[in-house]
């Protein structure tokens, strides 16, 4: 296959990915919001911090308000992290090669591009039923994909892009909303907050109802980045999401995949025969920190290796 | 609302149709499609063209849904009457193409070449070697089986004298030949009992015989072969995709190839694979920033060079312009002759060189009833058409035709032929033309009909997509 065409279809399904995870970073600060009833600042932010927008939030001079935060987040036409950017970018990837993908496919991206711009012609509030409706879609893409390509290369370029994003965009939010400093904060404070910020960080990654399924007890926030760096059953976990990646590099062409085959297997091998005690040994900060750092490295060594051939 | 008769209009007077006889009857070869015809009700027929444009949508022309505001691509609209071909008529016109397209092959290998049609004075050095589109990198070149021009669209004419006429020899990148496929299968999708009533001739064979034609372009045993696109922003990218898709060849733009020791790759996921051929939908100064134009980021740097060493085979050739060229067109009857030793199945239509001091006076004379062209335009376009012009119009033109005589041909206004067409009046004559579509690889080959292109505005004669031309399903059938 063409290397132009993998990396089509990769960032294609990299963007979307994107844009779900985007919707559901502020899904649950919305609701977050809403629960706490509060203008804390810095609930406010996080979904920035989560996604690493602080510094293009501020050079827009608007108010950290959550509505400011959500609205930048999911409309700026600039800001290349937005929804509308990613699934701008995500559509146009998709464009460059339509014949190769189904034309199912296409007119799923299509008829999520044209939505879109009815839904921010027609002024829609950003609230959940926003959200609710980009989480929808991929969702919808990702299964007409199952569903309707052949089983070859366009389909694990599809699925690569898919897992590597996902990977980081759990990641960040176990780093932000889990991290050292943050689990010290809310040790010391009452119960029943952090019922709910634990409980929002799980359904963020679609995993509420998994936990109760394995754990059958109290939200524990060790528990949390135990199952969704380690557990192999957690579609949205870092070491399900690493199975994914592994197999599909064992799929693809050999010769030219050895730096990338590499650097996934190395990763993977610390998901699946650490554990949570080996995490807490270098700090939660620190073990997320040299993943994202590694995945950003893999990424780079997938587009050396398919995409951009001398 | 009550769709109009389904009942045929007769052509003005004068004009030949290809259905109505002079006395409004039906023509032989069209007396079946009559006589079903005379049996659906309008609502039925309108309720098919509604089904048409739905299936063109959707399998045809997918690439209309574009745009951020709606459309930018526009739909070609595709009529549901077929224009009909007795097979005795079409062997005529398949034998003057392959002649057509065997003497310019001639030619081109003859003017990259020892120029002996040159030096026997049969066609004026200066026209050929000063022409922009004589190609300098060609000469001395030869390319496999000294076939330049691999895929070729000729127009064709119908003159109310019943006669064909090559009104152009289409030598660069001809296009259409997706609409003349995606048109026989929505045909055969909407009026399955038609195609019980006639023994049409399948086209549906067309990639198939073009990748052949592809593959004999080389010597290599199992070639690759590439089709190589502007890009999605090409007006023709639909046809592009189509046919690659058809043909199971990677679609590739010039960023996908590299030339490597005078050997042309694409970049792929399983690294660097050698290409042997590559189907150009780009323009030649598009095609090699090295040796044409230095801005084209279409392009492959090298490729022309790894062309002249034989490492590749591009089809068509680079410099076969210069044989469509309107200047070019009026010998083409000579060409036949000189090297094939025929008389020309296939008539041009009378021609004259403004460049020509004589032929120029008589034009002067004539212009309100002749259509004078740009030797080098193409779309119907920086044309005068004498009898639809004003008189300031006609003035306007030969202020420009004076200054610029060479850059002129004219020739007279022909009545092209009309076929019946579903429009709002319902179904009512308007001018056509046909662009048939020759393959030239181990022998040269003509798909049974082509495209038919109808001007859909009452008394247009122009056909051209651009400008609000539609397309029709065109048949050859055997018997009568």
């Amino acid at each position: 296959m063409l290397s132009r065409v993998a990396s089509h279809l990769y960032w294609l399904s990299r963007y979307l990915e994107r844009a779900e995870n985007m919707a559901r970073i502020l899904d649950v600060g919305h609701s977050l919001a809403l629960l706490q009833g509060s203008d804390d600042e810095r609930s406010a932010i996080e979904p920035l911090v989560i996604t690493d927008s602080v510094a293009a939030f501020q050079a827009n001079d608007r108010p950290a308000t959550p509505d400011e935060v959500a609205r930048f987040l999911a409309w700026h036409p600039e800001y290349p992290s937005s929804i509308v950017k990613c699934l701008e970018a995500s559509r146009e990837n998709a464009r460059a090669v339509r014949g190769a993908i189904t034309s199912e496919m296409w007119e799923n991206i299509n008829d999520t591009w044209l939505e879109l711009h009815a839904r921010r012609t027609a002024r829609e509030p950003i609230g959940a039923a926003f959200f609710d409706w980009v989480k929808e879609r991929s969702h919808l893409f990702r299964g007409i994909t199952f569903a309707t390509i052949r089983r070859d290369q366009p389909y694990l370029f599809i699925r690569l892009g898919t897992f590597i994003e996902r990977a980081d965009n759990t990641a960040r939010i176990l780093s932000v909303k889990q991290g050292d400093a943050t689990a010290r904060r809310a040790s010391s404070g009452d119960m029943v907050t952090d019922y709910y910020r634990l409980s929002a960080v799980l359904r963020s990654v679609s995993s509420l109802e998994a936990y109760r399924d394995i754990y059958r007890d109290a939200i524990d926030s060790r528990r949390v980045a135990e199952m969704l760096i380690f557990d192999p059953s957690v579609p949205r976990s870092l070491r399900f999401c690493f199975d994914e990646v592994e197999r599909i590099l064992g799929e693809l062409p050999q010769a030219p995949g050895k730096h990338p085959r590499r650097l996934a297997a190395h990763m993977l091998a610390l998901l699946e025969h650490g554990e949570l005690d080996d995490v807490n040994h270098v700090g939660l900060d620190a073990f997320l920190e040299r993943f994202l750092r590694n995945n950003v490295r893999l990424g780079e060594a997938v587009n050396a290796a398919y995409m951009e051939v001398k | 609302m009550s769709a109009p008769s389904l009942q045929p209009l007769p052509p003005p007077d004068g004009i030949l149709d290809e259905m109505l006889a002079e006395a409004g009857t039906a023509r032989a070869h069209y007396e079946r499609y009559a006589g079903w015809l005379a049996s659906m009700s309008p609502e039925a027929m309108a309720g098919k063209r509604a089904e048409a444009d739905l299936i063109f949508r959707r399998i045809g022309i997918t690439f209309s849904v574009h745009g951020e505001d709606g459309d930018t691509e526009r739909l070609i609209p595709s009529d549901v009457v077929p224009r009909i071909i007795p097979a005795a008529e079409w062997e005529v016109i398949e034998r003057g193409l392959v002649q057509r397209v065997t003497a310019i092959n001639r030619f081109l290998t003859d003017i990259y070449g020892g120029q002996e049609i040159l030096r026997a004075g049969i066609v004026p050095e200066d026209q050929v070697l000063a022409n922009d589109q004589y190609s300098v990198p060609m000469v001395g070149v030869r390319v496999p089986r000294d076939v330049h021009a691999h895929i070729v669209g000729v127009d064709i004419v119908r003159h109310r004298d019943g006669q064909y006429y090559v009104l152009e020899d289409n030598l660069r990148v001809p296009s259409g030949v997706s609409y003349m496929l995606s048109n026989r299968k929505m045909m055969m999708r909407l009026f399955p009992d038609l195609f019980g009533r006639y023994r049409v001739r399948p086209v549906e064979h067309y990639p198939a015989l073009l990748l052949q034609t592809l593959r004999a372009a080389t010597e290599v045993d199992d070639p690759t072969v590439v089709l190589l696109t502007p890009g999605r922003f090409n007006s023709a990218y639909f046809e592009h995709t189509f046919l690659a898709q058809q043909m199971g060849v990677e679609l590739v733009e010039g960023q996908d190839l590299f030339v490597r020791d005078g050997c042309v790759h694409m970049r792929t996921t399983g690294g660097a694979q050698r290409v042997d051929v590559i189907y150009r939908r780009v323009d030649d100064q598009f095609l090699d920033p090295l040796t044409f134009r230095a801005d084209s980021m279409l392009g492959v740097p090298g490729l022309m060079a790894a062309y002249r060493l034989g490492n590749v085979a591009i089809c068509n050739a680079i410099g076969t312009g210069v044989a469509d060229d309107k200047s070019i067109y009026p010998y083409v009857p000579e060409m036949i002759r000189f090297y094939l030793g025929e008389e020309p199945v296939l008539r041009n239509v009378p021609t004259w060189q403004c460049r020509r001091p004589d032929e120029l006076s008589y034009v002067l004379e004539h212009l309100p009833e002749l259509v004078v062209k740009e030797v080098h335009g193409a779309g119907g376009y920086g044309m005068l058409v004498g009898p639809a012009s004003s008189r300031a119009e006609i003035a306007a033109f030969r202020e420009r035709l004076l200054a610029r005589p060479a850059n002129y041909i004219a020739q007279p206004t022909l009545s092209l032929s009309t076929c019946p067409t579903f429009v709002e009046e319902g179904i009512a004559p308007r001018h056509i033309d046909l662009r048939p579509f020759v393959l030239v690889g181990r022998e040269t080959r003509v798909v049974p009909g082509g495209l038919t292109r109808v001007a859909l505005r009452r008394g247009s004669l122009v056909v051209n997509s651009s400008q609000g031309g539609g397309t029709k399903d065109t048949w050859v059938v055997d018997g009568d």
